[in-house]
């Protein structure tokens, strides 16, 4: 899942271990976050969404187009 | 921000994962070590099994290549270990206090593989017996069996516990919980293929110990790769 973590940290100067700290999460998993790799818990996208102050859904992009599989 | 402090912190992030490549080669030197030492017990085993006395040059050569190998592999641990010290790299408590646990285990588990080595050695000098046989599965004496039990059956557990509930994250949770899955399927499919296969005549007979540690390593790969790509 596509996502604006990597610009969020960086408009906070913050490096990944930093970021880590912040979320109570290794390096290596902001790193799989951010590259795509690894998609968040729930729990884990609501607590980087209040650490930014931001919604999730503007944190993260499913690439969700609108139209309905019915 | 600045050119200066973006770059800083690439930088930072780029020595991280510098860092875990060269904690990557520490493991894997370690398990090197462990396999060189296992290879100069066999060799010491077979030349006990073969009557023993003082070794002829062939064989001082070949155990000063192991042990020159051995030395290189602990020097190479040696220097990474410095090199991810001096880097300054910040580690996330958590991530800390994970490495510590994993390089406990991994060092408990060479002083275990050690033990039970000793023990095949003297198995061998003393009562001749074959030596892969006398060091997977030869009699050990109660004074290693007894602290092993208690290492594996009651730390590790306890270990094993606490990784799983306070220390690791949930991407490493998850890597793990991958990495149970391939090797599940391994398990499944391999095994009942080999045994098969033995029924056919065309291979020896299912050995549980190669099936653990298959097992065991197609979970550890995924583990890590899952965790570090």
């Amino acid at each position: 899942m596509k996502n604006q973590l990597k610009v969020l940290r960086a408009m906070r100067n913050w490096s990944q271990a930093d970021l880590g700290e912040h979320l109570d999460v290794s390096r290596q998993a902001v790193n799989a976050i951010e590259t795509g790799k690894y998609d968040p818990s729930l729990p884990l996208a609501f607590k980087i969404s209040r650490l930014f102050d931001m919604p999730i859904e503007e944190i993260f992009d499913d690439e969700f187009n609108g139209e309905r599989d019915v | 921000m600045t050119n200066l402090t973006e770059s800083a912190m690439f930088d930072a992030d780029e020595k991280a994962g510098n860092n875990n490549q060269r904690i990557l080669w520490m493991i894997l030197c370690g398990v090197g070590i462990i396999m060189i030492l296992g290879a100069i017990a066999g060799f010491l085993s077979a030349h006990s099994a073969e009557g023993g006395g003082p070794l002829n040059l062939a064989g001082y050569a070949t155990l000063g290549v192991f042990i020159s190998v051995t030395l290189i592999l602990a020097f190479t641990i040696w220097k990474l270990f410095q090199m991810v010290k001096q880097s300054g790299e910040r580690v996330p408590r958590r991530e800390k206090l994970n490495r510590n646990i994993i390089l406990a285990c991994g060092g408990l588990g060479g002083i275990m593989g050690l033990a039970i080595a000793a023990s095949g050695i003297s198995n061998i000098s003393e009562q001749g017996a074959d030596p892969f046989v006398a060091l997977l599965a030869g009699p050990l004496p109660l004074i290693i069996v007894v602290p092993l039990i208690f290492v594996w059956g009651v730390i590790m557990p306890v270990v094993a516990w606490f990784w799983h509930t306070r220390v690791i994250d949930e991407q490493e949770a998850n890597a793990y919980r991958d990495g149970g899955y391939y090797a599940g399927y391994a398990f499944l499919m391999l095994t009942p293929l080999w045994w098969l296969l033995w029924r056919g005549g065309l291979v020896p007979e299912p050995d549980g110990v190669a099936i653990y540690l298959t097992f065991s390593l197609v979970w550890t790969a995924v583990w890590f790769w899952k965790k570090y790509r």
